[in-house]
């Protein structure tokens, strides 16, 4: 391509310059006298020049790149008649400008008559180089490999034409003949390929009308000219490049001819495939605009409109069912709400409610008839996926043979789309909805997060070990430590029922409760009442919850205040999960079995009666587990729970250990038997383990 | 789940079948809110086919608990399996609810 520009760039002065050799050889021909010296010149020459301007400007129309632009033919054409259309204007300008100076000055024409006719000659090639060229592109529009071999052998074939008038006239006239004629024979061929006239619209035919008869009015204006002057006594001029220009102009005129023909019968035709656009354009349009609507209602509409306008329909109603109850059950257009339903129970006793049907001809079914419409077609056209029946469209033409498959086809494709959005809709408002749970659950897990401590009580009198995991959906697993003077440790374990943010709400509440409550009491006559009992605790929880907790809702918890100066501890349950001991004297491991009832069922004063305090005292090398429902009611593949006794028995084999690996053993063991079945609930696992009273010694 | 409810002059009885847990206790909730239930003298709770209950079953007997007692609807637990049972007496609800063996003793209350 970058070659043939070059050459482009490089022909444009070429032909120019051969256009004035031409100009000159022309004048000295018919004036020999202006340069004495050189004489006349023979006619080869000023063929062959000739022929070199023809070659320079086909070549240089050649290189050009496509006048095409996409699917704009209406634009090529008018690019052509404006362009050459105005250069045959110049040329009848010229031509009257010539005529009125031979009657003005009839003694000094010849030499300007000369002039002219060798500017008209070069207009007439620019013409017909620009003509063929723009040609070139409708012909190779959307071609085959095999059109395109053909037309680049005609242009060969045109190009060797040039040579043919400076071959010595010994060439037998009957081959040239048959050459020639060949040649148009080729052109007429290559004039059938009218493909791009499909590709108009109705408007864009005629205008192609229009500018094709406007190529072939310049090219008749030229050859008009032509002929005249041919016989004209005062030019003297020498034979044209003739094989060349006729069979050029012959082509120009002829795919013209044949463009303007075939557009023109097509004209009749254009109606139908601008309806069948129209139609494509509207599904496209209908697409787009369900995509940025909001509610199935608006949808709804869409389809509606979309649909009569595009089947042409002069009556049209639209039933669908509700979806959730809500309000839009359908709309009618030109047709009464009363009839609309005697056409429905109709079809409901034909047993066509809501298939796919078809009905061309109504005045000639007797139920139809006896309604008495003033319809003759009508088409009905379900909504429905493969899940469920959305409603469906009903449309109907006055007159008979109204619809036609493609109706029926386009409203398919219509309703589909728009039962496909109506489904995308419902998708996308449940995603949100499950963005704003899991949106929710995030927050509510990084709450519940935040109220786990982070950092465990450390003393030489015992250890702990601490395991938290939230399941994907928050529960409500807390559990909380509080130095209290005097050697003594408060630990809270406890689970608020429910799940999500509310349940989070309530560990911050009762951790709140938990710090409020465990305040050094200023009027405490003794020791001991400085800090509430744990029975007396829950008790204040309870009473605490009980106007903030809703009705269903409750919290187990159990609290620890573990002396470890005397090496005691006090507890109370309150519903919470039973607390699992290794008694290092007995060598034996149970669980506390004592009773408790949960924080806030009994929301009155009674509540005090339904929990106990458990006094104890421990020995170094007791082992405490405490946790929550969620260690013991876990899963395995069978649907059993991990239990009581497991867990047991697990404290059974690890109660020599230390702490940490204690924890460690007992939830590998958890993982192994929960393997591979999702957490149901929060897991939070506590392991204490008391120590020989030590002297201080910092750590 | 599966809740059934039959009923007879003074008693009516839900029977419970399968796993009550969050999204089943809503069903509960609902047999357990109709208005005509305080007319009766007893509510027997078959817990024959309870397999398991979670925190928000408990909370919707514990939630009619105040509203039964108001109405002197007696509120009876009958055939409960022992797993089913050991998590109403951890939470100590043993003590405040009234759950016997048979539908016998049950009728018999």
């Amino acid at each position: 391509m970058s070659l043939s520009r070059k050459s482009s760039s490089f022909m444009q002065p070429f032909a120019i310059l051969s256009w004035v050799g031409l100009l000159v050889c022309t004048l000295l021909y018919a004036r020999p006298a202006l340069a004495p010296g050189v004489g006349t010149p023979p006619g080869w020459l000023l063929l062959g020049v000739q022929a070199v301007f023809a070659a320079a400007v086909f070549l240089q129309e050649r290189a050009r790149p496509d006048r095409l632009r996409g699917l704009d033919f209406v634009g090529l054409l008018r690019n052509l008649v404006f362009g050459p259309g105005l250069l045959a204007t110049v040329c009848v300008v010229l031509h009257l400008v010539e005529r009125l100076l031979k009657a003005e000055m009839p003694g000094t024409s010849p030499l300007l008559f000369t002039v002219l006719y060798t500017v008209n000659v070069g207009l007439f090639i620019l013409f017909l180089a620009r003509t063929n060229y723009s040609w070139r592109s409708l012909v190779l529009f959307r071609s085959s490999a095999r059109l395109r071999r053909i037309w680049e052998w005609f242009e060969l074939l045109l190009g060797f034409t040039l040579l043919l008038s400076l071959v010595p006239r010994s060439l037998p006239y009957s081959l040239t003949t048959a050459l020639l004629g060949g040649l148009a024979v080729l052109g007429v061929y290559i004039s059938s390929h009218q493909k791009w006239v499909a590709y108009l619209n109705r408007r864009q035919k005629i205008q192609a009308v229009l500018l094709q008869s406007g190529v072939i009015v310049a090219m008749g204006i030229f050859a008009a000219y032509f002929l005249q002057t041919q016989y004209d006594p005062l030019l003297v001029a020498p034979a044209p490049q003739h094989a060349f220009l006729v069979l050029n102009a012959f082509f120009a005129a002829f795919y013209a001819f044949m463009g303007l023909m075939v557009t023109f019968f097509n004209l009749p035709t254009a109606g139908v495939f601008e309806q069948k656009r129209e139609e494509i354009l509207s599904l496209q349009r209908l697409t787009q605009l369900i995509q940025k609507s909001q509610t199935p209602e608006e949808v709804y509409r869409m389809l509606f409109d979309s649909a009569i306008q595009t089947v042409e329909a002069d009556a049209a109603w639209l039933e669908v069912e509700s979806i959730d109850n809500s309000e839009y059950t359908g709309q009618h257009y030109h047709v009464s709400p009363d009839q609309a339903a005697a056409i429905q129970r109709l079809l409901t006793e034909y047993n066509l409610g809501h298939i796919e049907y078809l009905n061309n001809d109504l005045q000639n079914s007797a139920g139809f008839r006896s309604l008495e419409l003033p319809y003759g077609s009508l088409i009905v056209m379900p909504l429905r996926s493969s899940k469920r029946q959305y409603g469906a469209l009903y449309m109907l033409k006055e007159q008979r043979q109204g619809f036609d498959r493609e109706n029926l086809s386009i409203l398919q494709t219509f309703t589909s789309q728009t039962v496909l959005s109506i489904e995308n809709l419902q998708l996308m408002q449940a995603s949100i909805q499950n963005q704003l749970v899991q949106e929710e659950l995030k927050i509510a897990s990084s709450v519940q997060d935040s109220l786990i401590p982070k950092d465990l009580p450390i003393d030489n009198w015992f250890e702990i070990s601490s395991h938290a995991q939230a399941a994907k959906e928050v529960g409500g697993d807390f559990y909380d430590f509080l130095h209290l003077p005097g050697r003594r440790l408060a630990v809270l374990i406890g689970d608020v029922s429910g799940k999500g943010i509310t349940a989070a709400f309530h560990v911050a509440q009762m951790k709140g409760i938990f710090h409020a409550l465990m305040q050094e009491n200023p009027l405490a006559r003794n020791e001991r009442e400085k800090f509430p009992v744990p029975s007396k605790f829950m008790a204040q929880a309870n009473n605490a919850l009980a106007r903030c907790l809703e009705k269903a809702a409750f919290i187990t918890a159990s609290l620890y205040i573990i002396d470890y100066e005397h090496g005691g501890f006090v507890f109370a349950r309150a519903g919470h999960c039973h607390t699992l001991y290794y008694h290092s004297i007995k060598e034996e491991v149970s669980y506390f079995h004592t009773a408790g009832l949960g924080l806030g069922i009994i929301r009155n004063d009674s509540y005090e009666k339904h929990i106990k305090n458990q006094f104890y005292d421990y020995n170094p090398g007791d082992v405490m587990v405490i946790y929550t429902d969620g260690i013991v009611e876990a899963r395995n593949a069978a649907g059993e729970e991990y239990g009581e006794n497991r867990l047991l028995l697990m404290l059974e084999r690890t109660y020599y250990m230390d702490a940490a690996v204690i924890k460690e053993k007992i939830l590998a063991d958890l993982e192994e038997f929960s393997r591979g079945q999702p957490m149901h609930d929060d897991q939070t696992l506590l392991v204490i383990k008391f120590r020989a009273s030590q002297p201080d010694i910092p750590l | 789940m599966k809740i059934n409810q039959h009923t007879t002059d003074h008693t009516f009885t839900l029977v419970l079948d399968g796993e009550l847990d969050a999204s089943s206790s809503v069903l509960l909730d609902t047999e357990l809110n109709q208005p005509s239930i305080l007319e009766y003298q007893k509510v027997l709770i078959d817990c024959q086919k309870l397999n398991y209950i979670s925190s928000a079953g408990l909370g919707v007997f514990i939630s009619h608990l105040q509203r039964f007692q108001d109405a002197n609807v007696k509120l009876v637990f009958f055939n409960m399996q022992e797993k089913v049972h050991n998590v109403f007496e951890i939470l100590g609800l043993d003590s405040l609810l009234t759950i016997v063996p048979s539908q016998a003793e049950a009728t018999a209350i």
